[in-house]
């Protein structure tokens, strides 16, 4: 128990530091684009005087560290500065946005448990009978292999040109009720959903196979349990940790901003915000959304990590989970 | 009584999966052996043109004239398309064999020294990962400028964190091992017990890691072009053509055809090396899932 608070403990503060260097990274990767603020404002006709007095309005003549620090200081106060090109506060534009990423990572994460878990557990007991044949290791790879762009392309010019009855991009206004706003999001949210169903099929299947040949499903089956009852509470249950692990991570991958997908379907999420941000050399906008992404990337390991120690002590004196 | 349909599972695998597998492992090897001699033999003679040449009309399909039909502007598809190949995939050669060349060191160091190196170097890896990958790229893309450069410099951000990961805990598993223990008591030199002693035992992690690296740089390559900060016309990349396609798709929907099934078939096919190359070097379940 001890143990586990202390490794509890250990995690929690590496998960601090890696957030120390990414904002960090952040902040230096901003400051090392080309292309100053005094640029963008102000244009390249401006004199010297009128940089200089910009730079000190926006408290770009102090020391980088001062700077960096002021920023990570706003943060705090929940200040992320407004955006050079709506002079809005990024924070109300973010709070606008990631309810729409968060959507459409909840649609995606609903398919893929849907879809995904149970044809791998199918497949991973399956497999024992006669191993997985080249087919299904085709069919998975490729569902690992398109990518959302070649997809996304095709899934829209497809859904175009047919009218299918659902509709493709022209994301309705933000608020315009939940039915036509998931109707929106669902084709964007299968295109991001393939690479998922196929990837925790694949990682299913294999803690599945894992899990069959330990000793103890011979001795339940010895038993007379029966197969569903075997794999419900025998196989899933040590199954699990994988599982949630690869969950986690498709979560985390899916709120840092599906940028692709959102680009192509146009959908005014936080992947999109991050492009365009860029594109303008918008930094505020730059700097919140993606610390935002990687902080979100942070915390879900964390809890995983977290959540996972406490199913399985094994993890906080090995370092990995048994089996 | 019941019946079962759960069957006992051994650990050996069947002879029948193993063939399956064989002959899925030389037909992936076949399809990129066939792609980059394509490649190579275009780069070397260019038997379908110039890919800046004007062929023919804009936006015209496949014909005896131009094989894959005319981009927007009147060029061989076919050309550029073989241009692409070869952009992308040295692009991505170069830059993964930048990342195994990076991870290997960062992550036999660390797997081996522990305690504070190894903190250390993980909590650098665990920086880059915490980024989106495509968010990454872009980052960088935007600092660096748009181009091959960029493309280059992101796919090695992007992979050697998973890489360096896989080295180090592979590293660590060897270090504990008596030959290693024996070398050091005897007075062998870190650096000569890594690179003669460690490396040699963790090649397997290092190849399988490599092929999937390659598919995710590819995948990267592709994403950064498609979002226009990756190669730059008038050059060619697959990425680059996927992006020029989609935005014909309507009239001329061959544009996207062709280096899209290119791109796919070689992703899956090197996927699928590696997981050959995994069951057979490298024991532990070490997926990649990026």
């Amino acid at each position: 128990m001890l143990q586990q608070l202390r490794w509890s403990a250990g995690r929690v503060v590496s998960a601090l530091i890696t957030l120390l260097g990414v904002s960090i990274l952040i902040f230096a990767a901003v400051r090392l684009m080309p292309g100053s603020y005094e640029d963008i404002i102000l244009g390249p006709l401006a004199s010297p005087e009128e940089r200089a007095a910009l730079a000190a309005a926006y408290g770009l003549d102090r020391p980088l560290v001062l700077q960096y620090f002021s920023w990570i200081g706003q943060i705090f106060s929940g200040d992320l500065g407004t955006s050079f090109v709506t002079q809005t506060p990024v924070a109300v534009e973010l709070g606008a946005r990631i309810p729409v990423t968060a959507l459409l990572t909840v649609v995606a994460l609903v398919i893929t448990v849907a879809v995904g878990i149970p044809l791998g557990v199918w497949t991973g007991v399956r497999s024992g009978a006669k191993q997985g044949g080249a087919i299904g290791r085709v069919v998975s790879g490729l569902g690992i292999s398109v990518p959302e762009f070649v997809l996304g392309s095709v899934v829209v010019f497809v859904f175009s040109r047919l009218a299918l009855g659902i509709q493709v991009g022209g994301f309705s206004q933000v608020g315009a009720g939940f039915g036509p706003t998931v109707q929106a999001l669902l084709l964007p949210a299968i295109v991001l959903s393939v690479f998922c169903v196929a990837a925790s099929a694949r990682t299913t299947r294999d803690a599945v196979m894992n899990v069959l040949v330990e000793p103890h499903i011979a001795a339940a089956v010895a038993r007379g349990e029966t197969p569903w009852h075997i794999v419900r509470h025998h196989v899933m249950r040590n199954a699990g940790i994988p599982i949630l692990t690869l969950l986690a991570t498709i979560t985390a991958y899916l709120l840092g901003g599906a940028v692709i997908v959102e680009t192509i379907f146009n959908i005014p999420g936080l992947g999109s915000f991050m492009v365009t941000g860029l594109d303008r050399r918008d930094f505020a906008v730059v700097q919140a959304s993606v610390l935002f992404a990687a902080t979100v990337f942070i915390v879900v390991s964390l809890v995983l990590d977290l959540i996972t120690s406490a199913l399985d002590p094994r993890v906080a004196v090995t370092g990995k989970a048994g089996s | 009584m019941t019946t079962y349909s759960l069957p006992l599972v051994r650990r050996k695998r069947g002879a029948t999966t193993r063939r399956a597998r064989d002959g899925l492992f030389i037909a992936s090897v076949a399809t990129l052996a066939v792609i980059v001699g394509i490649a190579v033999v275009a780069a070397v003679v260019p038997f379908a043109g110039d890919p800046a040449k004007i062929v023919g009309p804009r936006l015209s399909a496949p014909s005896g004239a131009a094989l894959l039909g005319t981009d927007a502007l009147g060029r061989s598809v076919l050309a550029r398309l073989l241009e692409g190949i070869g952009t992308t995939l040295v692009l991505s050669a170069i830059a993964v064999l930048c990342t195994a060349v990076i991870s290997v060191i960062l992550g036999m160091v660390a797997g081996y020294l522990g305690g504070w190196t190894r903190e250390g170097v993980m909590r650098f890896v665990d920086v880059l990962y915490s980024f989106p990958s495509i968010v990454l790229a872009i980052l960088i893309a935007a600092v660096v400028g748009p181009g091959q450069i960029a493309a280059l410099a992101s796919i090695v951000l992007v992979t050697v964190p998973l890489m360096t990961r896989m080295v180090s805990a592979a590293s660590m598993a060897v270090a504990k091992r008596d030959f290693v223990t024996t070398a050091r008591i005897s007075g062998v030199s870190g650096p000569v017990i890594l690179f003669r002693h460690v490396l040699p035992n963790i090649s397997g992690t290092i190849a399988v890691q490599g092929t999937y690296a390659l598919s995710v740089g590819i995948l990267v390559e592709g994403g950064l072009s498609f979002l226009g900060y990756g190669v730059q016309l008038p050059q060619s990349s697959l990425g680059l053509l996927i992006q020029e396609g989609s935005s014909y798709m309507v009239q001329a929907p061959w544009l996207l055809f062709s280096p899209a099934v290119v791109l796919v078939l070689a992703i899956l096919a090197i996927n699928l090396v590696g997981d050959t190359l995994r069951d057979r070097l490298d024991p532990r379940e070490t997926r990649s899932l990026v």
